[in-house]
């Protein structure tokens, strides 16, 4: 027997037979499921499909509201304070209708900060969340300097120009990179 | 009969259409080889071209990201690198160490080259007459083009000996670089392709034993049709110790030691660049289609569809299936290209003194039972 596996290399055919099936399960099959579940390759092809990120990915600082369309955030200063780089600086308001005041003016500096999430961390009602946006590059540094309006600078939103790093809504199901 | 004047105009067209194939099919390769090993390591390999959204290589982009929707096609994504390929190695600087030796430095390209292309002077791409040629074409209208170039009687002979003769293309040149790293390629590649020219040749004799005769024609007709039901054994056998040592014969991954990246920057072609580098790489891949060509011919039985001689066994009367056709070699030739690719995506590199004992101890026993065995087949039979 051990003559045999002497003779005729097995481990060989073994490998052949295992990346015989991986290129065969590629060549069958199309490259671009919208079905991530069923994606045969983890090449990621960048500027069409959709990229599904970690859901712990740290992107873009975006501000939430609640469902009355309200700014959740209550100018409690927490995320200013504890932000290593401050970048953030709130500027704080009350208006008719609400109780808590409100941010007038809520600057984010992006090009000094550094992503550590410390001010999502430290916020207690979950106004700001860090998105999965990683397309952040601008041509101008006034682009950098997010706030409450504006089109590009716009903290309520998801900046147009990164559509492919934003997540879908299948994304608990999809397997991340 | 044909006249001098007809034979060599004939002789011309048929070198164009092989050079036509090999410069079509190497640079295919190297595409192919790129989707292959992509594909293998669950990666996509080349899908695009470079270039903008807009414009043509937009729409070259777009149509190639349309191509992607389906199973096979989708393969075929980033077809048009291989001229990029091209247009890259005509176009780049070709630079020459200061103190390389110019005339074997230039030569050694050409001696790599000239051989593999020849040796397909005796290959046989179909064993009779492929068509006539019409009546309005000068010179040799009317007159019927042949599947061969020559039929001449030692044809193997003549493809073994040019074949060896490409090794030399790679010391010269690595000598002439004068720079230690090319040398050691080059002396690799010297002491492997010396000591598995042995088995080579050893494992193309037992065809030889079964069909008693060197013309390729013959070998290839008689290997796939005129064999008896024991002669699958030798073949078999021979078919696999013949792969092997073409892989040690055309410096291919598992046995490429005389360009081992690792180890050596790029081995014996370290120092060349441009064009002078694409005739190494031009000739490396036309050996591997010649390997591919012989393998095909002596065992996986040529211009028939069944391998191994088992196309004996099928009556005259079959008609189609009975019938020698281009396309079963083409074809045949494609999967062993395919084969070759395939093992580069799969086998890692063998140490030096493995490749060794390789070839010494494994292979040279193995092709010397491989030919008994083949001669008590033909003293049976």
């Amino acid at each position: 027997m051990s003559l045999l596996t002497t003779l005729i290399p097995f481990d060989i055919f073994k490998g052949m037979k295992l990346t015989g099936r991986y290129f065969g399960r590629n060549f069958f099959s199309a490259n671009r499921k919208k079905v991530k579940a069923n994606l045969k390759h983890i090449t990621v092809e960048y500027p069409e499909v959709p990229i599904h990120l970690a859901p712990r990915f740290r992107g873009r600082l975006q501000m939430l509201r609640d469902e009355q369309g309200e700014i959740k955030c209550i100018c409690c200063l927490a995320c200013e304070r504890i932000c290593p780089t401050q970048v953030i600086t709130i500027e704080k308001d009350r208006k008719d209708g609400r109780k808590l005041p409100f941010p007038k003016r809520y600057t984010f500096e992006m090009e000094r900060c550094i992503f550590c999430e410390f001010c999502v961390e430290a916020c207690g009602y979950d106004s700001i969340i860090l998105n999965h946006q990683f397309e952040l590059a601008a041509y101008n540094r006034e682009d950098f300097a997010h706030g409450t309006e504006g089109e590009f600078q716009n903290m309520f939103k998801t900046t147009p120009v990164g559509t492919f790093s934003v997540a879908g809504e299948d994304d608990a199901n999809a397997p991340h990179y | 009969m044909m006249t001098l004047t007809q034979t060599i105009v004939m002789a011309l067209i048929q070198i164009i259409a092989i050079l036509a194939f090999i410069f079509m099919l190497v640079p295919m390769l190297t595409f192919a080889e790129r989707k292959v090993i992509g594909y293998v390591q669950v990666r996509l390999g080349a899908t695009r071209i470079a270039g903008g959204r807009t414009g043509l290589t937009g729409a070259v982009n777009k149509f190639m990201w349309w191509m992607g929707h389906f199973p096979v096609i989708s393969f075929f994504r980033g077809l048009p690198t291989f001229m990029a390929d091209g247009i890259k190695l005509v176009t780049k600087e070709d630079i020459m160490p200061a103190k390389a030796d110019k005339f074997v430095f230039w030569l050694a390209p050409i001696i790599c080259m000239v051989p593999a292309f020849a040796v397909f002077a005796a290959v046989a791409f179909y064993p009779g007459v492929l068509g006539t040629l019409p009546a309005w074409v000068p010179i040799v209208g009317g007159l019927p083009v042949n599947g061969f170039m020559t039929d001449i009687n030692v044809g193997l002979l003549y493809i073994l000996g040019l074949a060896s003769v490409g090794v030399y293309g790679i010391v010269l040149g690595a000598w002439a670089s004068n720079s230690k790293y090319p040398l050691l390629g080059g002396l690799r590649s010297a002491a492997q392709v010396v000591s598995y020219e042995v088995p080579l040749t050893l494992s193309l004799l037992a065809p030889v034993i079964l069909t008693g005769s060197l013309n390729f024609r013959q070998m290839s007709v008689d290997l796939a049709t005129k064999m008896p039901p024991l002669a699958i054994l030798p073949l078999f056998i021979g078919f696999f110790a013949y792969i092997t040592c073409g892989f040690a014969e055309t410096n291919r991954v598992p046995f490429d030691l005389a360009e081992a990246e690792s180890e050596l920057v790029s081995g014996f072609h370290t120092e060349y660049t441009g064009m002078k580098f694409g005739w190494f790489f031009l000739s490396e891949y036309t050996n591997m289609i010649v390997v591919s060509a012989l393998a095909t011919a002596f065992f996986l039985g040529g211009h028939y569809l069944l391998p191994f001689g088992l196309q004996s066994f099928v009556p005259a009367s079959w008609g189609w299936i009975a019938q020698p056709h281009l396309i079963f070699f083409i074809g045949k030739i494609g999967f062993l290209l395919f084969v070759f690719l395939w093992v580069r995506a799969t086998l890692p590199r063998y140490r030096y003194d493995q490749l060794m004992s390789v070839g010494w101890k494994y292979f040279i026993p193995l092709t010397l039972v491989n030919l008994f065995i083949a001669g008590a087949v033909r003293f049976m039979a």
